[in-house]
């Protein structure tokens, strides 16, 4: 007769919400404190060992470390890494609210990932005439 | 009072904004050479539009979410992007379209020829994207779009033999002058002319664009239910229109003038002059609104600020992308191409490229994490997945009959 396993152990509660990092945060509109859209989420940065490298014997859970966005975007789509210099990051730590869209505490205005918004509207968009009132 | 008439005018508008160039000339060829056989198609396409324009609208009114978020949330970045490019195109070819359109139209009225309207056009699109508030913008290229009820008038003119055309209309067969291949490849085309993809990212961005909340969606369902039907009713008289005029007279439609002929000789210069009236209306709206719908999916593919309730330097690149968009439409209508060719492939491509747009929709329309209380109901579904296996259909099958018939001719 065969032995009857040890039933498993519940697993343990997890404290706050349960996020799929695909469902709830990849791909997803990012805001900034205003409610002004800045991105979608087109990468996650995270924390713990690169790629391909061993994981040490009891290493720390991986954390949410950044969000990405910019030509990893290309990346993720036909393969490939982009120099993490090409990186846009928009650290974690700025993100307030995680819902169908992610909220960030900060203002947009200082993000690196608006410089070409910032651009285009000072160097073309702002300079046509009318481009700095209300539509009528 | 007030909220009547909101509700009368939105409805008026629907109607109106209904028909662009694509229903104009793909109702008139197919009219010319089919006769109403084809009439069941479009009633097919309405109900289609009604369906999703309704879901996409609940969506942006719940959620606050716009169409191409939703698909690129739900589809990921790969096939999000082919659908992007895919749209896009496809949008850019109606940019061009439309454009031509308006600018043939305005020969039509004054004998100048179309390509010095072309530019005149492309720069009055722009002024009104750049300067004019969006229920203005709509409303009033709506309201004077209901002009092209002039079609419908004009049918009642010409004493058409009523029991023939209806006997056509329900018992629909292929005319002996014509294969089934063609038959079946113009009935693709007026599905796709019906529900072109540009009228969901543009309904959904509207919706956001105006603030809908779900106390909106009452009126919103009325004018999709009542609007678009009655759009598609003056489709139908422009298909009629042609297939009593020009069909016995074997004249197919190529240019823009046999499309106004049969109105033109039922009620003379005033009802051409209504009728011009009308498609310069239609086709400065729908540019309007594909113009739009170019910035729309970008930007929202991309997470970029959009919306015509930004001030232009508010969404710079949103505003920057539909430049681009109106340049490059001028630059393809300069060479000289035919923009009436134009139109009839790009209704075609639209019906190639619908699933990628309307599977998402339902997808999202069914999560109540988006939707709460408001996700989709049996019925609705039911039809949905009707409609889908439709345009599944369609799109798989616009290109070997694309080929087979020579782009129908």
């Amino acid at each position: 007769m065969r032995k009857q396993p040890p039933p498993l152990r519940k697993p343990p509660e997890v404290a706050g919400r349960l996020l799929d990092a695909q469902l709830h945060l990849l791909d997803r509109q990012l805001l900034d404190v205003d409610g002004v859209p800045v991105t979608t989420i087109d990468d996650l940065e995270l924390s713990g060992p690169e790629h391909d490298e061993p994981i040490p014997e009891g290493a720390e859970a991986p954390r949410i470390t950044a969000l990405l966005t910019g030509p990893v975007l290309g990346t993720r789509i036909f393969g490939g890494r982009p120099p993490s210099n090409r990186l846009i990051r928009i650290p974690w730590s700025d993100v307030a609210e995680v819902g169908t869209v992610l909220r960030l505490g900060v203002k947009g205005e200082s993000l690196d990932a608006l410089w070409v918004e910032r651009w285009l509207r000072d160097r073309v968009i702002g300079r046509i005439p009318g481009g700095s009132h209300d539509p009528e | 009072m007030k909220r009547l008439l909101g509700v009368a005018l939105g409805i008026l508008t629907a109607i109106g904004g209904f028909v662009d160039i694509g229903d104009l000339v793909t109702n008139a060829v197919v009219g010319s050479r089919f006769g109403v056989s084809l009439v069941w198609v479009v009633a097919v396409g309405v109900v289609g539009i009604c369906l999703f324009a309704n879901m996409s609208g609940r969506v942006a009114a719940v959620s606050g979410r716009a169409t191409f978020e939703v698909i690129r949330e739900r589809l990921g970045p790969r096939a999000g992007l082919a659908n992007l490019a895919a749209s896009f195109l496809i949008n850019l070819m109606t940019v061009t379209a439309e454009i031509g359109g308006i600018a043939l139209a305005l020969q039509l009225a004054s004998g100048v020829s179309y390509m010095l309207w072309i530019p005149m056009a492309m720069l009055a699109v722009w002024l009104v994207i750049w300067r004019v508030k969006f229920s203005i913008m709509e409303n009033v290229t709506g309201l004077l779009g209901l002009s092209l009820v002039v079609f419908a008038v004009a049918l009642f003119l010409l004493k058409p033999d009523w029991g023939a055309l209806a006997g056509q209309a329900f018992a629909p067969s292929v005319p002996g002058s014509e294969g089934p291949a063609v038959y079946w490849y113009y009935a693709i085309a007026l599905f796709g002319a019906a529900m072109t993809p540009y009228e969901v990212f543009f309904f959904s961005s509207g919706a956001v664009e105006e603030g809908w909340r779900v106390k909106d969606l009452i009126q919103s369902r009325l004018n999709v239910l009542l609007g678009f039907p009655l759009g598609g009713f003056l489709s139908v008289a422009i298909a009629a229109c042609s297939a009593v005029v020009l069909l016995p007279a074997g004249i197919s439609v190529t240019t823009l003038s046999q499309v106004a002929l049969p109105v033109a000789q039922a009620g003379g210069q005033l009802a051409l002059a209504v009728l011009i009236l009308g498609v310069v209306a239609a086709t400065f709206g729908a540019a309007l609104e594909t113009t739009l719908s170019s910035g729309y999916t970008l930007a929202q593919f991309f997470g970029w600020s959009w919306g015509k309730f930004r001030r232009p330097a508010r969404a710079a690149r949103f505003h920057m992308a539909m430049i681009v968009c109106l340049l490059a439409g001028v630059t393809v209508l300069s060479t000289g191409v035919d923009p009436i060719l134009v139109t009839e492939y790009s209704v075609v491509f639209s019906a190639i490229a619908l699933p990628l747009t309307y599977l998402p929709i339902l997808i999202v329309a069914n999560d109540p994490q988006y939707m709460g209380e408001h996700v989709n109901g049996r019925v609705v579904n039911i039809l949905g997945l009707l409609y889908l296996v439709i345009i599944l259909t369609a799109s798989l099958a616009a290109i070997p009959l694309m080929v087979v018939t020579g782009a129908g001719a």
